[in-house]
C-alpha cells in the first residue's frame, strides 16, 4: 500500500508540472493588457509601465515561466497583482470556506443520493423509482444559479428562516450547501440505482434473501457494499470539482470561496492568483483521487494495491 | 434640463406617496398587533433581525441630548470587494466611497456636485493661477490621536506624487510642484502650470488625508497601505476578504457624529441576492439592484428607491477616422430613440444628455438635443451617399448598467435606418485592448463607453476630444480631431477666470455636439435601495452613496 501511495505521489509531481505549463500558458492567452486592466483607464502610461515592471510582465515569457516555477518549488505563489497580498494569503483566506461548502454539499448529496438510489432500485419500476428518476432529472438539469435564487426567495424572503447570503452565521451554509448538494444527490442517486440493480440480480443476493436474511440487511450490508465502488468514484470526482469552487453558487450566496476569487481574478487579469488557484485546484484533485483509490480497498477488501 | 428637473420632482412625489402608503400599512399592522398587549413599542413589526436594540435607540433618538446609538449597526451590501485600502490607490468609485467613512479629503462635493470645504476651510489662488494658499480645519485629530495639520497635508500631497506609490489616477495631482507648510494650519501649494480645477480635484478620494504616522503602523508601509487611519467619522474595524468590512464610530470626530456605532459593508456580488437581502429585512441598504427589479422595488412599501443622478456619461463613440462624414454621424444621432431606450432598457435609471458632458460638471451648458427622427436620418445618409453603410460595433458586458443591452437596442435602431451592423460584445479587459489600439489597428467603427471624471469638472471629461489624446497616447478613442476644439480646450485648461473657463467649455461643447463624434446618449443614474425603516440616505453625483448620517426612520 505504501509503495503504491509513494508511486502515485511521484506520478503526481509530473502531473503538477504539466499543470504549471497549462496554468501559465492559459493566462498568457487571455486577451487584454493585464497592467492596463489593473491600473484602470485613467492611469498614465508611466504608471501602467511601473505596474508592468512590478508584475514582471516586461520579461520574456520563458523567463517569467522560469521564475514562476522556481518560486513555486519553494511554496511561493507570488503576489496578487491587484491587492499586492501574497497569493497564498489570498487563497488561504478562501480555501477553508470552499472546503467547508464542498464537504457539506457532498455529504448532503451523498447521503440523500445513496438513500434515494437504493430505494429506487428496491422498488424498480414502481412509483418511488419513477419519482427518484424524475427528481434526479430535475436535480441535474436545474441551473444552480436559478435554484439558488429560488431557495433564497423561499427560505429567506418569504419564510424568513435563513440568511439570504453571507457566511457569518451558523445557518448561512444551509442554502448554498443544498444548492450544490442537489446536483451531487441527483448524480449519486442515478449511479447508486444502476449499480444496485446490477448487484441485486446476482446470485449471492438471491441466496441471502432465500436463506432468510432480513431485507434491510441484504440491501444495505451485502448489496450496497458491493455496489458502492462506482458510487464512491462519482462522489470523489464531484467533491474534487466542488473543491475548485462552486462559482455560481458562491456568487449567488455571496459565499467567500475560491471560485469567486478565481472569476474576479480572471476579469481583473490578476495572473498570479489565477495561476495559483489552478495549481491548488489540481493539487486537491490529485489528493482526492488518491484518497478515493485508497477507500476502494477499504470498501472492497478484494481490491489491493 | 427642465425635463430632467420635472422628472426628479415627480419621482420625489412618488416617494412621498410610497412613504405615506408604507406608514399607513405599518400603522394598520401596529393597531392589529397592539390589541393583545399594552406596549406598542414591543409589537412593532421589526424586520431588522440584526437590530434587536432598535426600540432602545428610538428612545434615545427621542431624547433631547445625544442623538447617537451606543450599539447599532447599519448594514449595507455592495457588489465589489476591496482591491486596495490605500486611498491613493483607488480606481473604483465604490471602494473610494467606502474608504471615505475613514478618510477625508480637503474639499468635498454636495448633491449638486458643488465643491465645498472639507478638511480645508478656505483657499485662495494668486492671479497667475500658480500658487494656492489653503487654510485647514483646526482641532481635528486622526484616529491614532495625532493632530491633523499642515505637515500632514504636505506629507499626503507629496506621497501621491511619489512614483514609488501606486497612484492610478495621478493626473489629479500631477501639476503640483511643491507643497509647503506655512504655519500649523496653512499650506501653500505651488503648481508647475495653471490648473484651474485644482480645488475640485482635491475632492477626489485619491487625495484623501491619512495620518503620516500610520504608514509605519502595524500592517502598513509607505507604499503598501492596508489599514487606513484618517480623520473620518469611522475607524477601520475588521476586514474579511470576499465577505465583509466593518468600521466603528470615531468618538473624537471633529464633525457631527453619525447615529450608528458600527457600519458593516457586506460584499454580495450578485445583484439579485442583494435585493433578496433587502426584501428579507436582513440588510438596511443596497446599491445597484438589478435594473429590471426597479419597478417592483419602487412599489414595495418596505423599500425606498433612490435613483441618484450620476456624472457618468454613456455614449457610442464613432471611429471618426472611418466614419469621416459628419452628416453620417449626425444621421445616426437622429436614428436613436433615446427615450424609449431609457424607459424600456434602463427602467428610467438614466437621463438623456443635452451636452457632451453631464450637467453636474463644472463647464456644462445645455447645447441642444438630438430628437428621434429616422426619416431625417435616412435623408442625411442618402445625402452623404451612405445608404449601404456597414458598421462594426462593439460593446463591453457588465461594465456599465445594461451596457450590452443598450448597445443591442442601438444596433436595432441603426438597422432600422438601413445601416448593417456587425455587433460584438466582450469582457472588459479584452474590450479595453480593442478600443485603445492605435489608429491603424482599430477594428471597429463604433463602440460604447461610459466616462465619469474623478472630480466634477469638465477638464477631465473633455480631454477625450483632444486630438493629442488619441490612443496610444490617451483615451480619445473616437479619434476626433478639430484644431479649433483643441485650441479652446488648451485655453480652458489654463484659464483662471471661472466664468471665462465655463464659457470656453460651453463653446467647445457646441462645436462637438454639432459635429457629433459620438452618438450622444445619456447619464447613467446610480440606483440605491434601502429599507423604509431607515432615513437620511443620500448620494453624491459621482456614483456614490452618502449614508454616513443614515438613521432609523421614526
Amino acid at each position: 500500500m505504501l509503495t503504491y501511495i509513494a508511486r502515485r505521489l511521484a506520478v503526481s509531481v509530473v502531473t503538477l508540472l504539466g499543470v504549471t505549463v497549462i496554468a501559465f500558458g492559459l493566462v498568457q492567452m487571455l486577451p487584454g493588457d493585464p497592467a492596463r486592466t489593473i491600473a484602470g483607464l485613467l492611469a498614465s502610461d508611466e504608471d501602467v509601465e511601473r505596474i508592468r515592471t512590478r508584475m514582471g510582465l516586461d520579461e520574456p515569457v520563458l523567463v517569467q515561466y522560469g521564475q514562476f516555477v522556481s518560486r513555486l518549488v519553494t511554496g511561493d505563489l507570488g503576489e496578487s497583482a491587484r491587492t499586492r497580498r501574497p497569493v497564498t494569503t489570498e487563497i488561504g483566506a478562501r480555501l477553508p470556506k470552499t472546503i467547508e461548502l464542498a464537504a457539506a454539499g457532498t455529504i448532503i448529496g451523498s447521503v440523500l443520493g445513496i438513500f434515494a438510489g437504493v430505494v429506487a432500485a428496491r422498488f424498480r419500476n414502481r412509483f418511488l423509482d419513477h419519482s427518484v428518476s424524475m427528481g434526479s432529472l430535475i436535480g441535474i438539469s436545474m441551473p444552480v444559479y436559478w435554484l439558488g435564487l429560488l431557495l433564497i426567495m423561499l427560505f429567506a424572503v418569504n419564510l424568513g428562516w435563513l440568511p439570504a447570503a453571507g457566511a457569518d452565521r451558523r445557518t448561512s451554509i444551509i442554502l448554498p450547501a443544498f444548492t450544490i448538494g442537489l446536483f451531487t444527490m441527483a448524480l449519486v442517486a442515478r449511479m447508486t440505482r444502476s449499480s444496485m440493480l446490477e448487484v441485486l440480480e446476482q446470485d449471492f443476493v438471491r441466496t441471502a434473501f432465500s436463506k432468510g436474511v432480513a431485507d434491510r440487511n441484504v440491501v444495505y450490508r451485502h448489496a450496497l457494499r458491493n455496489a458502492f465502488i462506482p458510487v464512491l468514484t462519482v462522489i470523489g470526482i464531484q467533491f474534487g470539482s466542488l473543491l475548485g469552487g462552486a462559482v455560481l453558487t458562491e456568487f449567488v450566496f455571496a459565499w467567500p470561496g475560491i471560485g469567486r476569487l478565481l472569476v474576479d481574478s480572471i476579469f481583473a487579469r490578476d495572473f498570479p492568483v489565477v495561476q495559483g488557484i489552478i495549481i491548488v485546484f489540481a493539487l486537491m484533485f490529485i489528493v482526492v483521487n488518491l484518497v478515493v483509490d485508497i477507500l476502494y480497498s477499504y470498501v472492497n477488501p478484494k481490491i489491493q494495491y | 434640463m427642465g425635463g430632467v428637473e420635472i422628472g426628479r420632482a415627480r419621482r420625489g412625489r412618488h416617494r412621498t406617496l410610497t412613504r405615506l402608503v408604507a406608514s399607513l400599512a405599518v400603522a394598520a399592522m401596529v393597531v392589529v398587533a397592539c390589541a393583545p398587549t399594552d406596549d406598542p413599542e414591543d409589537t412593532l413589526p421589526d424586520p431588522e433581525v440584526e437590530e434587536t436594540e432598535e426600540p432602545e435607540d428610538e428612545e434615545a433618538a427621542e431624547g433631547p441630548t445625544t442623538d447617537i446609538a451606543d450599539d447599532a449597526t447599519f448594514q449595507m451590501a455592495v457588489g465589489v470587494d476591496f482591491d486596495t485600502f490605500d486611498p491613493a490607490g483607488t480606481t473604483t468609485t465604490t471602494i473610494g466611497n467606502m474608504l471615505t467613512y475613514m478618510v477625508e479629503t480637503l474639499t468635498r462635493i454636495d448633491e449638486d456636485g458643488e465643491v465645498l470645504p472639507g478638511l480645508a476651510t478656505d483657499w485662495s489662488v494668486t492671479e497667475d493661477g500658480l500658487t494656492y494658499t489653503i487654510e485647514l480645519q483646526q482641532d481635528v485629530v486622526f484616529h491614532d490621536g495625532t493632530p491633523f495639520n499642515a505637515e500632514a497635508v504636505v506629507f499626503n500631497l507629496e506621497r501621491v506624487q511619489d512614483p514609488d506609490v501606486e497612484v492610478p489616477i495621478r493626473a489629479a495631482f500631477e501639476p503640483i510642484d511643491t507643497v509647503t507648510a506655512i504655519d500649523e494650519h496653512t499650506v501653500e501649494v505651488a503648481l508647475e502650470r495653471p490648473f484651474p480645477p485644482f480645488i475640485a480635484a482635491l475632492s477626489f478620494e485619491g487625495g484623501a488625508i491619512i495620518s503620516p504616522d500610520s504608514v509605519d503602523a502595524e500592517g502598513n508601509s509607505y507604499t503598501e497601505y492596508t489599514r487606513p487611519v484618517g480623520t473620518g467619522p469611522y475607524t477601520y474595524g475588521e476586514y474579511s476578504a470576499g465577505e465583509r468590512f466593518t468600521v466603528q464610530r470615531f468618538d473624537d470626530y471633529w464633525g457631527e457624529l453619525p447615529y450608528y456605532s458600527d457600519v458593516e459593508f457586506q460584499i454580495v456580488p450578485e445583484a439579485a441576492t442583494r435585493v433578496s437581502l433587502l426584501r428579507a429585512g436582513q440588510i438596511d441598504m443596497i446599491i445597484l439592484p438589478p435594473i429590471s427589479d426597479l419597478p417592483a422595488l419602487e412599489e414595495d412599501p418596505a423599500v425606498e428607491v433612490l435613483l441618484a443622478p450620476g456624472n457618468r456619461t454613456i455614449f457610442m463613440a464613432f471611429n471618426n477616422n472611418t466614419v469621416e462624414d459628419p452628416r453620417v454621424r449626425q444621421a445616426l444621432n437622429y436614428a436613436i430613440d433615446r427615450e424609449s431606450i431609457i424607459e424600456r432598457v434602463l427602467f428610467d435609471a438614466a437621463d438623456p444628455v443635452d451636452a457632451p458632458m453631464d450637467e453636474s460638471l463644472f463647464g456644462h451648458c445645455s447645447v441642444g438635443e438630438w430628437p428621434y427622427d429616422p426619416d431625417r436620418a435616412r435623408e442625411l445618409l442618402a445625402e452623404a451617399g451612405a445608404e449601404d453603410l456597414e458598421l462594426r460595433f462593439i460593446a463591453p458586458t457588465g461594465r456599465y448598467v445594461q451596457d450590452a443591452e443598450v448597445a443591442q437596442a442601438v444596433s436595432g435602431f441603426l438597422e432600422e435606418v438601413g445601416v448593417s451592423v456587425d455587433f460584438e460584445t466582450m469582457d472588459w479587459p479584452t474590450y479595453v485592448g480593442r478600443i485603445t489600439a492605435p489608429a491603424e489597428e482599430q477594428e471597429q467603427d463604433l463602440h460604447l463607453l461610459g466616462w465619469a471624471p474623478s472630480y466634477m469638472d469638465s477638464f477631465q471629461h473633455m480631454v477625450i476630444f483632444q486630438s493629442d489624446q488619441q490612443p496610444p497616447n490617451g483615451l480619445a478613442t473616437a479619434f476626433y480631431s478639430n484644431p479649433e476644439v483643441d485650441q479652446i480646450l488648451a485655453d480652458a485648461a489654463v484659464e483662471i477666470d471661472e466664468g471665462a473657463r465655463a464659457d470656453l467649455y460651453c463653446g467647445a461643447s457646441e462645436i462637438i455636439w454639432d459635429e457629433a463624434p459620438w452618438i450622444f446618449m445619456y447619464s447613467q443614474r446610480f440606483p440605491i435601495a434601502y429599507s423604509a425603516d431607515v432615513t437620511n440616505v443620500s448620494f453624491r453625483p459621482n456614483e456614490s452613496f452618502y449614508a454616513v448620517y443614515a438613521r432609523p426612520a421614526s
